[in-house]
């Protein structure tokens, strides 16, 4: 799959090229050698503007990679997600820079898997696990999820020897908000017909976008839009016209896991929507400015996200039809990792919910083995061909 | 036009020919550890002007010969309908895997299933089973249907299967009693697939497994209705295949 001018240069063309994990990596070093503490997280719900507000850079913790799976498979059931498998594996084997490089590490209760993971890494670091409100529409959720944000703030104050006041958090709020509009106007260059934008230069991005300020990498940001602008002004396009469109959804897809969007491409299809915590997820949507409560609008902002742990995570369909009628997918494909609980028995309803809108759906359940590439393939292109009808 | 299909399967390669909507020629083989030679050695002295591969080893078929591909799903369903103008699900139990498809109206696929992760139900295991206990594979479904009595056998794992026969041997157990039991246990699994993805009638049987008599008649008693059994159920993807190659040239 590729550009239907193939010398098209990626959006990102540094030395970094397809390996967005290293190109976080060498940002946070960098923040780090500029003398900011940085703070390692886990998950989506993690208030960065909390983090942000007291200067530290932020090291996504969560890993992709299959080859410390065995390592974690040594203190942990095989039949345990992946991604928690693997980023245990870095841990143990001290092979995690992301790690190595984190002062603290912020925690949430998310799914079971990664809550009894965190008990075996707390003699380690610094770790503070927040309680996350799984009835997020509850009427005390809110102020819930406020008193662990203060919680968490305290932390930080105290292990990073810095404070952060309403109006630092302020500041960080816009930024994330004009981060957010930013990379939405980038993400809107896949909604186009044929696409102008592919996967890998979204994660190029996103990659960076989720650890860094908009004051960081704001240049980046918009040298990006003006390229993709100029690729529409010179008919560039990526795929071919009439590839079946896909929307991914589902579990964090990453590293060793996009072996499930190259399959995708290889069968014919462009990817113009990851409706995951690793791709356009975690920027859609603002929070409330100058309300005079920076915390409550930060914790009313993060439950709206609609991960498979909350319940009934009505909004996750919801979401879903905007992202439809935004992204026009030929098709979805809902990528639920092993053990994955949450996500796998919610992928009833994401079928279902497709069903009615009369869009073919796939389920695929992995990991990040190679075992079932050959498996995926044959689905995938199965799905593709109901796509033709003849 | 004579149009061939080929279904490259981790077990067996089928072969089928096609001409005015007539099957003239229809062949299977072994996979082995070369399936090239095995599809050139099936291919030999068979005349045709176009082909078009399915199956597990279709993309290597591909690079081979220049031919296009098309998915078990969409052969399974194309062969099934053809044969059965009145089919709405089909349910292929092969060597290693077991798929079910649902069909609409049109005779499009509207879902499918596929469980190619696990041997378990599988022509695999019963090879194994009725070795184990002393069959061939072909008498091993009518030997279980002599049974009057009934053994449930816990282990759905091929390996692990094995071991609780060989137990039950040793306990003296009657042969087609353990066979049965095997059977009924293969119906389970294959019927919970089913159940995800429909038991709208008619319903094609097809695959290796289709031949066996025990598991035809156990399907027809728990669903309270025929399935539809082709007269070679091996060969309905390369049947399928052959006639997407006449609809595609």
């Amino acid at each position: 799959m590729d550009f239907n001018v193939p010398e098209t240069k990626p959006l990102v063309d540094d030395q970094f090229v397809g390996e967005p994990a290293k190109r976080a990596l060498n940002y946070i070093q960098s923040k780090r050698e500029q003398g900011h503490p940085v703070v390692g997280i886990y998950c989506g719900y993690a208030p960065m503007e909390i983090i942000r507000a007291m200067g530290a850079g932020v090291a996504v913790l969560c890993a992709f990679s299959n080859k410390t799976i065995i390592a974690g498979e040594v203190h942990l059931p095989s039949n345990l997600c992946p991604l928690i498998k693997s980023s245990y594996g870095f841990i143990t084997t001290d092979t995690c820079p992301f790690y190595g490089f984190s002062d603290v590490v912020v925690a949430e209760t998310t799914c079971d898997g990664k809550k009894k993971m965190f008990e075996l890494i707390r003699h380690l670091k610094p770790i503070h696990v927040m309680d996350l409100p799984q009835l997020p529409d509850e009427q005390e959720a809110e102020a819930n999820w406020s008193a662990m944000i203060k919680k968490l703030k305290t932390f930080l104050e105290k292990h990073l020897g810095r404070q952060a006041t309403d109006r630092d958090i302020e500041t960080a709020i816009k930024d994330t908000n004009r981060k957010n509009r930013i990379m939405n106007a980038i993400f809107d260059f896949a909604a186009c017909k044929p696409p102008v934008i592919n996967w890998k230069e979204i994660y190029d991005l996103t990659f960076l976008a989720v650890p860094a300020p908009t004051t960081d990498i704001d240049k980046l940001l918009q040298e990006s839009l003006n390229k993709l602008e100029q690729r529409v002004k010179n008919g560039i396009y990526y795929g071919k016209k009439g590839s079946p469109r896909v929307l991914v959804t589902g579990c964090p897809v990453a590293g060793d896991a996009t072996k499930v969007f190259n399959i995708i491409e290889q069968a014919g299809g462009v990817i113009v929507a990851i409706d995951n915590c690793t791709g356009m997820k975690g920027f859609m949507g603002e929070i409330e400015e100058d309300t005079g409560n920076p915390i409550a609008a930060i914790s009313r902002r993060y439950l709206k996200i609609p991960c498979a742990c909350m319940t009934p995570n009505l909004r996750r369909l919801a979401e879903m039809d905007k992202w439809i009628e935004r992204f026009k997918p030929d098709a979805i494909i809902d990528v639920v990792l092993h053990a994955c609980h949450g996500y796998n028995v919610e992928s009833y309803k994401v079928m279902k919910h497709a069903k009615d809108k009369h869009i073919p759906f796939l389920k695929i359940e992995t990991d990040y083995s190679t075992t079932d590439v050959g498996q995926i393939r044959t689905r995938v292109e199965a799905l593709f061909e109901t796509l033709s009808r003849m | 036009m004579r149009t061939a299909g080929i279904d490259i399967g981790s077990r067996t390669i089928k072969l089928v020919v096609v001409e005015n909507g007539q099957i003239i020629h229809s062949a299977i083989t072994d996979t082995t550890h070369d399936p090239l030679e095995q599809c050139k050695r099936l291919m030999d002295h068979v005349s045709f002007d176009k082909i078009l591969a399915t199956g597990y080893g279709r993309h290597f078929f591909e690079t081979h010969f220049d031919a296009p591909t098309v998915t078990e799903i969409k052969a399974f369903a194309r062969g099934a309908k053809a044969l059965f103008p009145e089919c709405r699900t089909i349910l292929d139990i092969g060597g290693q895997d077991t798929k079910a498809i649902a069909l609409d109206e049109k005779g499009n696929v509207s879902k499918f299933e596929m469980n190619d992760r696990c041997a378990a139900g599988t022509g695999m295991f019963l090879e194994v089973i009725a070795k184990t206990l002393g069959y061939d594979l072909d008498e091993f479904g009518k030997e279980a249907l002599k049974a009057d009595g009934n053994i449930q056998i816990n282990s759905m794992c091929t390996v692990f299967a094995q071991s609780e026969v060989t137990s039950l041997l040793a306990r003296r157990q009657k042969r087609e009693d353990i066979a049965r039991g095997i059977h009924l246990a293969i119906l389970n699994r294959t019927l919970s697939l089913l159940k995800r993805v429909s038991t709208e009638p008619d319903i094609v049987f097809a695959g290796g497994v289709a031949k066996n008599p025990c598991l035809r008649l156990l399907l027809i008693d728990t669903l309270g209705y025929e399935v539809k059994v082709p007269q070679n159920p091996q060969m309905v993807g390369a049947y399928g295949a052959a006639i997407i190659a006449r609809e595609i040239y």
